[in-house]
Protein backbone atom coordinates (compact mmCIF):
# COMPACT_ATOMS: atom_id res chain seq x y z
CA UNK A 1 0.00 0.00 0.00
CA UNK A 2 1.28 3.44 -0.94
CA UNK A 3 1.64 5.63 2.13
CA UNK A 4 -0.48 8.72 1.64
CA UNK A 5 0.60 12.17 2.79
CA UNK A 6 -0.64 13.09 6.27
CA UNK A 7 -3.81 15.20 6.46
CA UNK A 8 -3.55 18.92 5.93
CA UNK A 9 -6.03 21.77 5.50
CA UNK A 10 -7.60 22.86 2.22
CA UNK A 11 -9.27 26.26 1.90
CA UNK A 12 -12.89 26.46 0.78
CA UNK A 13 -11.68 28.24 -2.33
CA UNK A 14 -9.40 25.30 -3.25
CA UNK A 15 -12.16 22.79 -2.56
CA UNK A 16 -14.77 24.71 -4.56
CA UNK A 17 -12.43 25.11 -7.55
CA UNK A 18 -11.50 21.41 -7.48
CA UNK A 19 -15.17 20.40 -7.47
CA UNK A 20 -16.24 22.66 -10.30
CA UNK A 21 -13.19 21.97 -12.49
CA UNK A 22 -12.26 18.31 -11.91
CA UNK A 23 -14.84 17.01 -9.42
CA UNK A 24 -12.08 14.77 -8.04
CA UNK A 25 -12.92 15.09 -4.34
CA UNK A 26 -15.07 13.01 -2.02
CA UNK A 27 -16.52 14.98 0.89
CA UNK A 28 -17.10 13.41 4.28
CA UNK A 29 -19.18 15.81 6.36
CA UNK A 30 -18.83 14.75 10.01
CA UNK A 31 -21.34 17.14 11.61
CA UNK A 32 -24.52 15.82 13.21
CA UNK A 33 -27.35 15.01 10.80
CA UNK A 34 -29.47 18.00 11.75
CA UNK A 35 -26.73 20.53 11.04
CA UNK A 36 -25.83 18.73 7.82
CA UNK A 37 -29.47 18.92 6.69
CA UNK A 38 -29.53 22.67 7.38
CA UNK A 39 -26.66 23.32 5.00
CA UNK A 40 -23.69 21.70 3.35
CA UNK A 41 -21.33 22.29 0.47
CA UNK A 42 -23.25 22.39 -2.77
CA UNK A 43 -22.42 23.21 -6.39
CA UNK A 44 -24.22 22.95 -9.73
CA UNK A 45 -22.44 19.61 -10.20
CA UNK A 46 -23.33 16.56 -8.17
CA UNK A 47 -20.74 16.17 -5.44
CA UNK A 48 -19.64 12.82 -4.03
CA UNK A 49 -20.51 13.33 -0.39
CA UNK A 50 -21.56 11.40 2.70
CA UNK A 51 -22.66 12.57 6.13
CA UNK A 52 -21.11 10.37 8.83
CA UNK A 53 -21.02 12.20 12.19
CA UNK A 54 -17.68 12.19 13.99
CA UNK A 55 -19.27 10.47 16.99
CA UNK A 56 -20.13 7.56 14.68
CA UNK A 57 -16.39 7.25 14.04
CA UNK A 58 -15.88 7.22 17.82
CA UNK A 59 -18.43 4.47 18.40
CA UNK A 60 -17.96 2.34 15.30
CA UNK A 61 -14.77 3.17 13.45
CA UNK A 62 -14.88 0.22 11.05
CA UNK A 63 -18.53 0.72 10.09
CA UNK A 64 -18.00 4.43 9.61
CA UNK A 65 -14.89 4.06 7.47
CA UNK A 66 -16.79 1.58 5.29
CA UNK A 67 -19.20 4.37 4.37
CA UNK A 68 -16.37 6.26 2.71
CA UNK A 69 -16.56 4.29 -0.52
CA UNK A 70 -14.20 6.07 -2.84
CA UNK A 71 -10.87 6.00 -4.63
CA UNK A 72 -10.87 9.81 -4.71
CA UNK A 73 -9.06 12.15 -2.39
CA UNK A 74 -11.22 12.78 0.67
CA UNK A 75 -12.02 16.14 2.27
CA UNK A 76 -13.47 16.04 5.78
CA UNK A 77 -15.79 18.86 6.83
CA UNK A 78 -17.04 19.74 10.31
CA UNK A 79 -18.35 22.73 12.23
CA UNK A 80 -15.07 24.33 13.28
CA UNK A 81 -12.17 22.15 12.03
CA UNK A 82 -11.36 20.09 15.15
CA UNK A 83 -13.48 17.03 14.43
CA UNK A 84 -12.59 17.02 10.76
CA UNK A 85 -8.87 16.92 11.59
CA UNK A 86 -9.61 14.06 13.99
CA UNK A 87 -11.57 12.05 11.39
CA UNK A 88 -9.05 12.84 8.62
CA UNK A 89 -6.39 11.20 10.84
CA UNK A 90 -8.55 8.10 11.23
CA UNK A 91 -9.13 7.91 7.45
CA UNK A 92 -5.41 8.43 6.83
CA UNK A 93 -4.66 5.45 9.08
CA UNK A 94 -7.07 3.44 6.95
CA UNK A 95 -5.09 4.28 3.81
CA UNK A 96 -7.05 7.26 2.49
CA UNK A 97 -5.59 10.45 1.10
CA UNK A 98 -7.59 12.65 3.45
CA UNK A 99 -7.49 16.39 4.08
CA UNK A 100 -9.93 18.71 5.82
CA UNK A 101 -11.65 22.05 5.37
CA UNK A 102 -9.74 24.91 6.97
CA UNK A 103 -11.96 26.83 9.41
CA UNK A 104 -14.93 24.47 9.18
CA UNK A 105 -18.31 24.92 7.55
CA UNK A 106 -18.56 28.64 8.36
CA UNK A 107 -15.92 29.20 5.68
CA UNK A 108 -18.41 27.77 3.22
CA UNK A 109 -20.99 30.21 4.54
CA UNK A 110 -18.59 33.07 3.92
CA UNK A 111 -17.48 31.93 0.47
CA UNK A 112 -18.23 34.40 -2.30
CA UNK A 113 -17.72 33.68 -5.99
CA UNK A 114 -17.47 36.58 -8.46
CA UNK A 115 -18.63 35.62 -11.96
CA UNK A 116 -18.62 37.73 -15.10
CA UNK A 117 -22.05 38.41 -16.56
CA UNK A 118 -20.65 40.56 -19.34
CA UNK A 119 -17.43 42.47 -19.90
CA UNK A 120 -17.02 45.04 -22.63
CA UNK A 121 -14.34 47.71 -23.06
CA UNK A 122 -16.60 50.34 -21.53
CA UNK A 123 -18.64 48.51 -18.93
CA UNK A 124 -18.69 45.30 -16.94
CA UNK A 125 -21.31 43.47 -14.92
CA UNK A 126 -20.44 40.82 -12.32
CA UNK A 127 -22.64 38.43 -10.35
CA UNK A 128 -21.50 37.74 -6.80
CA UNK A 129 -22.71 34.40 -5.50
CA UNK A 130 -22.70 33.56 -1.81
CA UNK A 131 -23.29 29.93 -2.62
CA UNK A 132 -24.04 28.61 0.85
CA UNK A 133 -27.06 30.89 1.06
CA UNK A 134 -28.20 31.14 -2.55
CA UNK A 135 -27.80 34.91 -2.31
CA UNK A 136 -26.81 36.91 -5.37
CA UNK A 137 -25.51 40.45 -5.46
CA UNK A 138 -24.08 42.45 -8.33
CA UNK A 139 -21.24 44.80 -9.16
CA UNK A 140 -21.61 47.12 -12.17
CA UNK A 141 -18.61 49.07 -13.37
CA UNK A 142 -18.21 51.71 -16.07
CA UNK A 143 -15.80 54.55 -16.52
CA UNK A 144 -14.03 53.79 -13.24
CA UNK A 145 -17.25 54.07 -11.25
CA UNK A 146 -19.05 51.21 -9.58
CA UNK A 147 -22.50 50.38 -8.31
CA UNK A 148 -23.26 47.48 -6.00
CA UNK A 149 -26.76 46.03 -5.90
CA UNK A 150 -27.76 44.11 -2.76
CA UNK A 151 -24.29 43.81 -1.17
CA UNK A 152 -23.97 41.15 1.52
CA UNK A 153 -22.35 41.73 4.85
CA UNK A 154 -18.76 40.61 4.11
CA UNK A 155 -17.91 44.02 2.76
CA UNK A 156 -14.16 43.34 2.34
CA UNK A 157 -14.97 40.96 -0.54
CA UNK A 158 -16.49 43.85 -2.50
CA UNK A 159 -13.86 46.39 -1.49
CA UNK A 160 -11.05 44.05 -2.57
CA UNK A 161 -12.79 43.39 -5.86
CA UNK A 162 -13.29 47.10 -6.57
CA UNK A 163 -9.68 47.83 -5.72
CA UNK A 164 -8.55 45.10 -8.07
CA UNK A 165 -10.73 46.62 -10.82
CA UNK A 166 -9.58 50.15 -10.01
CA UNK A 167 -13.16 51.37 -9.58
CA UNK A 168 -14.66 53.83 -7.10
CA UNK A 169 -17.94 53.02 -5.43
CA UNK A 170 -20.56 55.55 -6.54
CA UNK A 171 -23.92 54.10 -5.47
CA UNK A 172 -25.16 51.37 -3.16
CA UNK A 173 -28.60 50.07 -4.06
CA UNK A 174 -30.68 47.63 -2.03
CA UNK A 175 -33.63 46.19 -3.91
CA UNK A 176 -35.48 45.85 -0.59
CA UNK A 177 -35.03 45.35 3.15
CA UNK A 178 -33.79 41.78 3.25
CA UNK A 179 -35.18 39.21 5.67
CA UNK A 180 -32.81 36.33 4.97
CA UNK A 181 -29.45 38.08 5.20
CA UNK A 182 -27.79 41.12 6.66
CA UNK A 183 -27.17 43.90 4.17
CA UNK A 184 -23.61 45.10 3.64
CA UNK A 185 -24.80 48.45 2.30
CA UNK A 186 -24.74 50.53 5.51
CA UNK A 187 -21.18 49.39 6.31
CA UNK A 188 -20.02 49.98 2.74
CA UNK A 189 -21.60 53.45 2.80
CA UNK A 190 -19.73 54.21 6.01
CA UNK A 191 -16.45 52.86 4.63
CA UNK A 192 -16.56 54.62 1.27
CA UNK A 193 -18.93 57.57 1.58
CA UNK A 194 -21.03 56.24 -1.30
CA UNK A 195 -24.75 56.95 -0.83
CA UNK A 196 -27.02 54.06 0.14
CA UNK A 197 -30.45 53.96 -1.52
CA UNK A 198 -33.48 52.04 -0.25
CA UNK A 199 -37.20 52.51 -0.81
CA UNK A 200 -38.57 54.27 2.29
CA UNK A 201 -41.44 51.78 2.72
CA UNK A 202 -38.74 49.22 3.52
CA UNK A 203 -37.02 51.43 6.07
CA UNK A 204 -39.80 50.61 8.50
CA UNK A 205 -39.70 47.21 10.18
CA UNK A 206 -42.95 45.45 9.22
CA UNK A 207 -43.52 43.89 12.65
CA UNK A 208 -42.04 46.50 14.97
CA UNK A 209 -43.38 49.49 13.00
CA UNK A 210 -40.47 51.60 14.14
CA UNK A 211 -38.44 54.08 12.14
CA UNK A 212 -35.01 52.80 11.10
CA UNK A 213 -31.74 53.71 12.79
CA UNK A 214 -29.71 53.47 9.61
CA UNK A 215 -29.16 56.39 7.31
CA UNK A 216 -30.18 55.97 3.69
CA UNK A 217 -31.42 57.99 0.77
CA UNK A 218 -35.00 57.44 -0.28
CA UNK A 219 -35.44 55.62 -3.53
CA UNK A 220 -38.56 56.27 -5.64
CA UNK A 221 -40.12 54.67 -8.68
CA UNK A 222 -38.49 56.03 -11.84
CA UNK A 223 -35.29 57.25 -10.17
CA UNK A 224 -32.35 57.07 -12.53
CA UNK A 225 -28.65 56.63 -11.87
CA UNK A 226 -25.99 56.91 -14.52
CA UNK A 227 -22.61 55.25 -14.23
CA UNK A 228 -20.52 55.71 -17.37
CA UNK A 229 -22.24 53.79 -20.14
CA UNK A 230 -24.84 52.20 -17.88
CA UNK A 231 -28.19 53.77 -17.12
CA UNK A 232 -30.05 52.34 -14.12
CA UNK A 233 -33.79 52.88 -13.63
CA UNK A 234 -35.62 51.96 -10.44
CA UNK A 235 -38.98 50.24 -10.82
CA UNK A 236 -41.15 50.05 -7.71
CA UNK A 237 -42.33 46.45 -7.74
CA UNK A 238 -43.97 45.69 -4.38
CA UNK A 239 -45.38 42.43 -3.04
CA UNK A 240 -42.44 40.59 -1.51
CA UNK A 241 -42.01 43.75 0.55
CA UNK A 242 -43.90 47.03 0.23
CA UNK A 243 -40.74 48.88 -0.75
CA UNK A 244 -39.43 46.23 -3.16
CA UNK A 245 -37.66 47.78 -6.12
CA UNK A 246 -36.14 46.21 -9.23
CA UNK A 247 -33.51 47.84 -11.44
CA UNK A 248 -33.60 47.87 -15.21
CA UNK A 249 -30.17 48.64 -16.57
CA UNK A 250 -29.65 49.76 -20.16
CA UNK A 251 -26.14 49.84 -21.60
CA UNK A 252 -25.09 52.37 -24.25
CA UNK A 253 -25.15 49.43 -26.68
CA UNK A 254 -28.88 49.01 -26.00
CA UNK A 255 -28.51 45.72 -24.13
CA UNK A 256 -30.73 45.45 -21.07
CA UNK A 257 -30.28 43.72 -17.73
CA UNK A 258 -33.05 43.26 -15.21
CA UNK A 259 -31.92 43.12 -11.59
CA UNK A 260 -35.10 41.71 -10.16
CA UNK A 261 -34.22 41.53 -6.46
CA UNK A 262 -36.82 39.28 -4.85
CA UNK A 263 -39.63 40.00 -7.32
CA UNK A 264 -39.05 37.24 -9.85
CA UNK A 265 -36.47 34.43 -9.74
CA UNK A 266 -35.41 32.00 -12.48
CA UNK A 267 -37.73 29.30 -11.22
CA UNK A 268 -39.95 30.95 -8.62
CA UNK A 269 -40.82 34.38 -7.25
CA UNK A 270 -40.61 36.24 -3.96
CA UNK A 271 -43.08 35.09 -1.32
CA UNK A 272 -45.52 37.75 -0.08
CA UNK A 273 -45.72 36.79 3.58
CA UNK A 274 -42.37 37.71 5.16
CA UNK A 275 -43.89 40.95 6.42
CA UNK A 276 -46.68 39.00 8.10
CA UNK A 277 -49.31 40.14 5.58
CA UNK A 278 -49.37 37.28 3.05
CA UNK A 279 -53.07 37.54 2.23
CA UNK A 280 -52.92 41.27 1.64
CA UNK A 281 -49.68 41.22 -0.28
CA UNK A 282 -50.25 38.17 -2.54
CA UNK A 283 -52.51 40.18 -4.92
CA UNK A 284 -49.81 42.86 -5.02
CA UNK A 285 -47.30 40.22 -6.14
CA UNK A 286 -49.66 39.29 -8.96
CA UNK A 287 -49.97 42.89 -10.13
CA UNK A 288 -46.23 43.41 -9.93
CA UNK A 289 -45.36 40.29 -11.93
CA UNK A 290 -48.05 40.35 -14.58
CA UNK A 291 -48.59 44.09 -14.96
CA UNK A 292 -45.59 46.09 -13.80
CA UNK A 293 -42.72 43.77 -14.73
CA UNK A 294 -44.30 42.30 -17.83
CA UNK A 295 -44.93 45.83 -19.12
CA UNK A 296 -41.61 47.39 -18.17
CA UNK A 297 -39.11 44.68 -19.03
CA UNK A 298 -38.56 43.39 -22.55
CA UNK A 299 -38.23 39.71 -23.40
CA UNK A 300 -34.63 40.25 -24.48
CA UNK A 301 -33.49 41.68 -21.12
CA UNK A 302 -31.25 39.37 -19.14
CA UNK A 303 -32.82 38.46 -15.80
CA UNK A 304 -30.38 38.62 -12.89
CA UNK A 305 -32.25 37.60 -9.73
CA UNK A 306 -31.54 38.15 -6.03
CA UNK A 307 -31.67 34.48 -5.13
CA UNK A 308 -31.69 30.94 -6.34
CA UNK A 309 -32.98 27.87 -4.56
CA UNK A 310 -30.86 25.16 -6.17
CA UNK A 311 -27.31 25.32 -7.49
CA UNK A 312 -28.57 23.44 -10.56
CA UNK A 313 -30.40 26.58 -11.71
CA UNK A 314 -27.04 27.88 -13.00
CA UNK A 315 -26.42 27.92 -16.74
CA UNK A 316 -23.39 26.32 -18.38
CA UNK A 317 -21.21 29.29 -17.45
CA UNK A 318 -22.17 28.89 -13.81
CA UNK A 319 -24.26 32.07 -13.97
CA UNK A 320 -27.72 32.41 -12.51
CA UNK A 321 -29.22 34.27 -15.46
CA UNK A 322 -31.54 33.84 -18.40
CA UNK A 323 -33.50 36.10 -20.71
CA UNK A 324 -36.89 37.26 -19.53
CA UNK A 325 -38.37 35.35 -22.44
CA UNK A 326 -36.85 32.09 -21.21
CA UNK A 327 -38.01 32.84 -17.69
CA UNK A 328 -41.64 33.48 -18.71
CA UNK A 329 -41.58 30.15 -20.54
CA UNK A 330 -39.90 27.98 -17.94
CA UNK A 331 -40.59 29.45 -14.49
CA UNK A 332 -42.29 26.58 -12.69
CA UNK A 333 -44.08 28.86 -10.22
CA UNK A 334 -45.92 30.84 -12.92
CA UNK A 335 -48.28 28.10 -13.99
CA UNK A 336 -51.36 30.09 -12.90
CA UNK A 337 -51.82 33.35 -14.75
CA UNK A 338 -55.43 34.06 -13.74
CA UNK A 339 -55.47 36.43 -10.78
CA UNK A 340 -57.65 34.43 -8.36
CA UNK A 341 -56.02 31.11 -9.19
CA UNK A 342 -52.62 32.67 -8.81
CA UNK A 343 -53.41 34.11 -5.39
CA UNK A 344 -54.84 30.89 -4.00
CA UNK A 345 -51.87 28.98 -5.43
CA UNK A 346 -49.48 31.37 -3.69
CA UNK A 347 -51.27 31.21 -0.37
CA UNK A 348 -51.36 27.41 -0.42
CA UNK A 349 -47.64 27.10 -1.18
CA UNK A 350 -46.10 29.32 1.47
CA UNK A 351 -43.17 27.67 3.23
CA UNK A 352 -42.78 28.23 6.97
CA UNK A 353 -41.18 31.52 7.82
CA UNK A 354 -37.83 31.13 9.57
CA UNK A 355 -38.10 32.73 13.00
CA UNK A 356 -34.82 34.62 12.61
CA UNK A 357 -36.11 36.57 9.58
CA UNK A 358 -37.87 39.07 11.83
CA UNK A 359 -34.63 39.67 13.72
CA UNK A 360 -32.58 39.97 10.50
CA UNK A 361 -34.93 42.74 9.35
CA UNK A 362 -34.29 44.45 12.69
CA UNK A 363 -30.55 44.30 12.02
CA UNK A 364 -31.08 45.74 8.53
CA UNK A 365 -33.13 48.61 9.97
CA UNK A 366 -30.38 49.28 12.52
CA UNK A 367 -32.72 48.47 15.43
CA UNK A 368 -30.33 45.89 16.88
CA UNK A 369 -26.58 45.42 16.50
CA UNK A 370 -25.57 41.78 17.01
CA UNK A 371 -21.93 40.67 17.24
CA UNK A 372 -20.20 38.56 14.59
CA UNK A 373 -21.16 35.23 16.15
CA UNK A 374 -24.81 36.23 16.46
CA UNK A 375 -24.83 37.46 12.85
CA UNK A 376 -23.38 34.15 11.63
CA UNK A 377 -26.03 32.29 13.56
CA UNK A 378 -28.85 34.44 12.11
CA UNK A 379 -27.60 33.70 8.62
CA UNK A 380 -27.32 29.92 8.86
CA UNK A 381 -28.63 27.85 5.99
CA UNK A 382 -30.20 28.53 2.63
CA UNK A 383 -32.52 31.47 2.02
CA UNK A 384 -36.25 30.73 1.98
CA UNK A 385 -37.41 33.85 0.16
CA UNK A 386 -39.09 32.07 -2.72
CA UNK A 387 -42.42 30.35 -2.78
CA UNK A 388 -42.33 26.72 -1.67
CA UNK A 389 -40.90 24.36 -4.25
CA UNK A 390 -43.99 22.16 -3.87
CA UNK A 391 -44.74 23.12 -7.45
CA UNK A 392 -41.68 21.12 -8.50
CA UNK A 393 -44.00 18.17 -8.94
CA UNK A 394 -45.18 19.82 -12.15
CA UNK B 1 -35.30 12.46 27.23
CA UNK B 2 -36.90 10.72 30.19
CA UNK B 3 -38.20 12.70 33.14
CA UNK B 4 -36.46 10.64 35.76
CA UNK B 5 -34.58 12.03 38.72
CA UNK B 6 -30.90 11.29 38.88
CA UNK B 7 -27.95 11.59 41.19
CA UNK B 8 -24.72 12.82 39.69
CA UNK B 9 -21.74 10.63 40.61
CA UNK B 10 -19.08 12.71 38.94
CA UNK B 11 -18.59 15.93 37.02
CA UNK B 12 -16.32 16.34 34.00
CA UNK B 13 -15.22 19.84 33.08
CA UNK B 14 -14.55 20.23 29.36
CA UNK B 15 -15.26 23.96 29.23
CA UNK B 16 -13.19 25.75 26.64
CA UNK B 17 -12.64 22.59 24.61
CA UNK B 18 -13.91 22.31 21.04
CA UNK B 19 -15.26 19.24 19.35
CA UNK B 20 -14.41 16.39 19.23
CA UNK B 21 -12.74 16.74 22.66
CA UNK B 22 -15.89 17.06 24.85
CA UNK B 23 -17.18 13.76 23.51
CA UNK B 24 -13.79 12.05 23.43
CA UNK B 25 -13.21 12.88 27.11
CA UNK B 26 -16.80 12.09 28.09
CA UNK B 27 -16.55 8.61 26.54
CA UNK B 28 -13.36 7.90 28.50
CA UNK B 29 -14.86 9.15 31.76
CA UNK B 30 -17.99 7.03 31.27
CA UNK B 31 -15.87 3.88 31.08
CA UNK B 32 -14.67 4.67 34.62
CA UNK B 33 -18.27 4.73 35.90
CA UNK B 34 -20.21 1.78 37.26
CA UNK B 35 -23.23 0.78 35.19
CA UNK B 36 -26.14 2.93 36.37
CA UNK B 37 -23.97 5.83 37.50
CA UNK B 38 -24.45 9.31 36.10
CA UNK B 39 -21.89 11.86 34.88
CA UNK B 40 -22.41 15.55 34.30
CA UNK B 41 -20.31 16.98 31.46
CA UNK B 42 -19.82 20.76 31.51
CA UNK B 43 -19.09 22.22 28.06
CA UNK B 44 -19.00 25.70 26.57
CA UNK B 45 -19.18 24.62 22.93
CA UNK B 46 -22.79 25.24 21.84
CA UNK B 47 -22.41 22.60 19.15
CA UNK B 48 -22.10 20.02 21.93
CA UNK B 49 -25.90 20.09 22.46
CA UNK B 50 -26.83 18.44 19.18
CA UNK B 51 -23.66 16.37 19.18
CA UNK B 52 -24.42 14.77 22.56
CA UNK B 53 -27.96 14.06 21.34
CA UNK B 54 -26.70 12.42 18.15
CA UNK B 55 -23.98 10.52 19.96
CA UNK B 56 -26.37 9.18 22.63
CA UNK B 57 -28.42 7.63 19.83
CA UNK B 58 -25.50 5.71 18.34
CA UNK B 59 -23.61 4.82 21.53
CA UNK B 60 -24.86 1.53 22.95
CA UNK B 61 -23.93 2.04 26.59
CA UNK B 62 -25.35 5.46 27.49
CA UNK B 63 -28.57 7.35 28.04
CA UNK B 64 -28.75 11.15 27.83
CA UNK B 65 -30.89 12.12 30.83
CA UNK B 66 -30.84 15.90 30.57
CA UNK B 67 -29.19 18.92 29.01
CA UNK B 68 -29.21 22.06 31.12
CA UNK B 69 -27.97 25.57 30.48
CA UNK B 70 -26.10 27.28 33.31
CA UNK B 71 -24.72 30.76 33.55
CA UNK B 72 -20.95 30.67 34.04
CA UNK B 73 -19.76 34.26 34.17
CA UNK B 74 -19.80 35.74 30.64
CA UNK B 75 -20.26 32.35 28.98
CA UNK B 76 -23.11 29.89 28.97
CA UNK B 77 -22.28 26.41 30.18
CA UNK B 78 -24.08 23.43 28.73
CA UNK B 79 -24.40 20.58 31.22
CA UNK B 80 -24.98 17.19 29.62
CA UNK B 81 -26.20 14.56 32.06
CA UNK B 82 -25.36 11.06 30.88
CA UNK B 83 -25.99 7.66 32.48
CA UNK B 84 -23.91 4.58 31.81
CA UNK B 85 -26.40 1.83 30.95
CA UNK B 86 -24.09 -1.11 30.11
Amino acid sequence: MVIKAPPTTLTIHEIYQRIISDNDLFIVDVRNQEDFATWHIETAQDIDMVNVPYFDFLEDETGSVEQVKTEKEVVVVCAKEGSSAFVADILHQHGFQANYLAGGIKEWGNHYVFRTVQETDNWQIYQVDRAARGCLSYVLISNGEAVIIDPLRHTDKYLDFLQQKGATLTYLLDTHAHADHISGAPDLAAATGAPYYLHPYDGIHPFDILPPKISYKMLADGDEFTVGDLKIRAIHAPGHTLGQVAFLVTAASGEQFFFSGDTIFLDSFGRPDLGGQGEKWAPIVYDTLFNIIKEAVSDEALLLPGHYAKASEANLNGLFAQTMKQMWQSNGALQYTERDEFISFVLSNLPTMPEQYIEIKRVNAGLVEPDEEAMSELELGKNICALSDAYDKK
Amino acid sequence: MSEQTYEISTTLDVTGLMCPMPLVKARKAIMDLEVGQVIEVLATDKGSIKDFQGWAKVAKNVELLAQNEKEGGDTTIYAHVVKRTK
